[in-house]
């Protein structure tokens, strides 16, 4: 045992050094990189030439100052962060009870749910979004529907491709699935003989699932939300191609800064900004858990 | 094999109670008729998959049973979800809500039934206090706590409710062999104080005839019989019964000859003119407990007296088991006081007696449709279970 002490204290190392050379190479490096060209000045020669689109060799923190009093990033910060909690909320609202009713299911009936639920991300990212662009659109059937029962009383179509419903849409139908795992894999945690033993003491199945599913469910609800919200703040694709000029996310207008603007210290400051804003929003989720779990153990 | 009781006002009454799993699926209860009188200590006993945890979830009301009645006090509740019977029950796993204290897991039935907070905490205190819970104790959750305390908690958050009767499955089967024989005494001491009729379902025979005023002795969703322990244990229905509850030597008869016996396998019972194996036919099963066998001087006041090598001996601190190879593959176990065989060997010859009139005579085999070995119950001294 003593032998194999001295050899197992490197295996870990050992086994997560190929992932961390990835991360090395491909988050780390280009991050550094990345901070590194939000520090130069822009400009230079503007147009396409080469060196046009930052000034290597000088250092400001300009763009920061710039972003950070500017109200149009600041529109566009804020329009993140709402579309994010939007689409973390619905996606809590939608996956929770249907993990609740994957959860319920007979073994082999669950793994196929589950098989349903991840089906959609066998699916190349531009056709699904393509697909939804045919579905909500003006023509699309939803609308075709809406109009045909005669639910819209203007027989206007409802607003949903290129405005901010459309935009919320797409982002859910991408992230839902994630959440759902999360959840199912954090119901699977609670042992199956609870709810039974709340039932047996006098718990209606509501009152048993308030009071035992429901806040041993919750680090699985912190975890889902997390997840979802940081993918969301990301959102590029949804707000590109099912938005409107209006539905303009972080993502976006770097996108925006980078290649249109051919403005790299922008967008890179941009780039920051956002992942100073993730990480604070998951300090504020985890670090809280910890704390409350210490106090627990003290107590 | 049906237990008849006398009144209806039994703690709980099953009345020829069915349930499978699924359709073309075997019955799981098949049948179950069972009577448990206010205030008494039942044990259902049965190895796995006998049906005895899916009887129990039928009374605990999670599961419907497809057929039969199931009545507790005399008020029928076959259809009644469980938050609607008023029982207690102790899981095999405990079940402890792990977000809770021990006092809140305890608080959680009188919760449920709109007791106010300082009195279900001040009435859940004094139970756990009773079951020798430390304040500080009280406080912590589940995990924080040992085996023994959780256990002790699931009992008390049982109890807690005065239920109208008590369901434990397989309580002690997650503890060690010391501690479950200490909990176990103090399981009947609570048990017999609070009055409260207890069904209490195990695999364990040592555990069952322990703790039971009445056992049931469960085989393939049947109830094969029911009775109380030393009744069961001396004067069981079946050969299988028999070897389920403990040590048992099994002879079949082969023929009778004049006042003797003779036995497959050779062996001759002599003398028994004066016993109540008189009438006994061939193709008869007959029982001996090895605490019957007479070693030593003991052995000369019987008629019959085989003699045989001993083949296996292990020392039990109170008493010795011998295994006494008494013809060509036949042993015969064996327990002897330690002063009876001073400075026996293995390999040694000796006589072991026969007490005729000790032999207890099946009234029927076993039926055809039993093909599970019996020792899944019983421990094996000579080598740990078998």
């Amino acid at each position: 045992m003593t032998g194999h002490a001295r050899a197992s204290h490197w295996r870990p190392v050992l086994l997560a050094a190929p992932a961390l050379l990835l991360l090395g190479l491909f988050f780390v490096v280009p991050l550094a990189f990345l901070v590194r060209v939000s520090l130069y000045r822009g400009g230079g020669q503007s147009g396409f030439g080469i060196g046009g689109f930052y000034q290597p060799g000088t250092f400001t923190l300009a763009h920061y100052q710039t972003l950070l009093g500017e109200r149009y990033f600041g529109a566009v910060w804020v329009f993140t962060l709402e579309l994010a909690l939007l689409v973390t909320g619905l996606c809590l609202l939608l996956g929770y009870p249907l993990a609740l009713a994957i959860h319920h299911l007979p073994r082999c009936a669950r793994a196929f749910a589950l098989g349903a639920v991840l089906l959609p991300k066998l699916t190349n990212l531009l056709v699904m979004v393509y697909g939804l662009e045919l579905l909500l659109g003006d023509a699309g059937p939803i609308n075709a529907a809406f109009i045909g029962l005669g639910l819209s009383r203007s027989g206007e179509p409802l607003p949903l491709l290129h405005h901010l419903a459309g935009v919320v849409i797409g982002k859910a139908y991408l992230i839902l699935p994630y959440a759902v795992l999360v959840l199912v894999a954090a119901l699977g945690r609670i042992d199956p003989a609870l709810v039974p033993a709340a039932r047996g003491l006098g718990a209606t199945p509501l009152r048993a699932f308030l009071r035992i599913t429901l806040p041993l469910s919750l680090g699985g609800l912190g975890l889902a939300a997390l997840i979802s919200f940081i993918w969301a703040m990301g959102a590029f694709v949804s707000p590109y191609l099912l938005g409107s000029p209006d539905e303009i996310t972080l993502a976006v207008d770097v996108q925006r800064q980078v290649f249109e603007n051919v403005n790299w210290p922008r967008g890179a400051a941009e780039a920051v900004l956002l992942l100073i804003t993730l990480a604070a929003c998951a300090a504020l989720v985890t670090v809280p858990r910890r704390w409350q779990g210490r106090g627990r153990r003290v107590s | 094999m049906a237990h008849m009781a006398p009144m209806n006002r039994d703690a709980l009454r099953l009345e020829a109670l069915r349930y499978a799993y699924g359709p073309g699926r075997g019955a799981a209860v098949a049948g179950v008729d069972l009577g448990i009188a206010e205030g008494a200590f039942f044990c259902l006993l049965g190895p796995s998959g006998c049906g005895k945890t899916t009887l129990l979830r039928l009374i605990g009301g999670y599961l419907e049973p497809d057929a039969g009645r199931i009545l507790l006090g005399g008020e029928e509740v076959t259809r009644r979800p469980p938050e609607a019977r008023g029982l207690g029950m102790v899981f095999q796993s405990y079940a402890l809500f792990p977000h809770l204290s021990a006092v809140a897991n305890v608080a959680f039935g009188l919760e449920m039934r709109g007791v106010p907070r300082v009195e279900r905490e001040r009435r859940a205190a004094a139970l756990l206090d009773r079951v020798g819970l430390s304040p500080d104790e009280q406080r912590r959750r589940p995990r924080e706590l040992s085996g023994g305390q959780q256990q002790r908690v699931a009992l008390a958050r049982a109890l807690v409710i005065e239920p109208r009767l008590l369901l434990l499955d397989e309580p002690f089967a997650n503890l060690d062999r010391r501690l479950r024989e200490r909990l176990r005494g103090e399981l009947k001491e609570l048990q017999r104080r609070a009055g409260v009729a207890t069904l209490l379902v195990t695999h364990d025979q040592e555990e069952a005839l322990a703790l039971a005023d009445e056992v049931g002795v469960m085989l393939g969703g049947r109830l094969l019989q029911v009775g109380r322990p030393e009744d069961l244990y001396e004067r069981p229905r079946l050969p299988w019964i028999a070897r389920f509850l403990g040590e048992a030597n099994l002879f079949e008869v082969e023929r009778r000859e004049g006042a003797a016996l003779r036995l497959r396998g050779g062996l001759l019972l002599q003398d028994i003119a004066e016993t109540e194996l008189v009438g006994v036919e061939a193709g008869a099963w007959l029982l001996l407990r090895p605490e019957r066998c007479r070693v030593g001087t003991a052995a000369h006041d019987c008629a019959s007296r085989w003699a045989g090598r001993i083949v296996n001996m292990a020392f039990l601190g109170a008493d010795r088991l011998l295994d006494v190879e008494v013809a060509e593959g036949v042993r015969l176990r064996v327990r002897a006081r330690p002063g009876a065989l001073p400075g026996a060997t293995v390999g040694e010859r000796i006589e072991v007696g026969i007490p005729a009139a000790e032999l207890w005579r099946f009234p029927e085999p076993d039926p055809p449709w039993i093909d599970v070995p019996p020792e899944n119950g019983a421990r094996d001294a000579m080598g740990g279970t078998s």
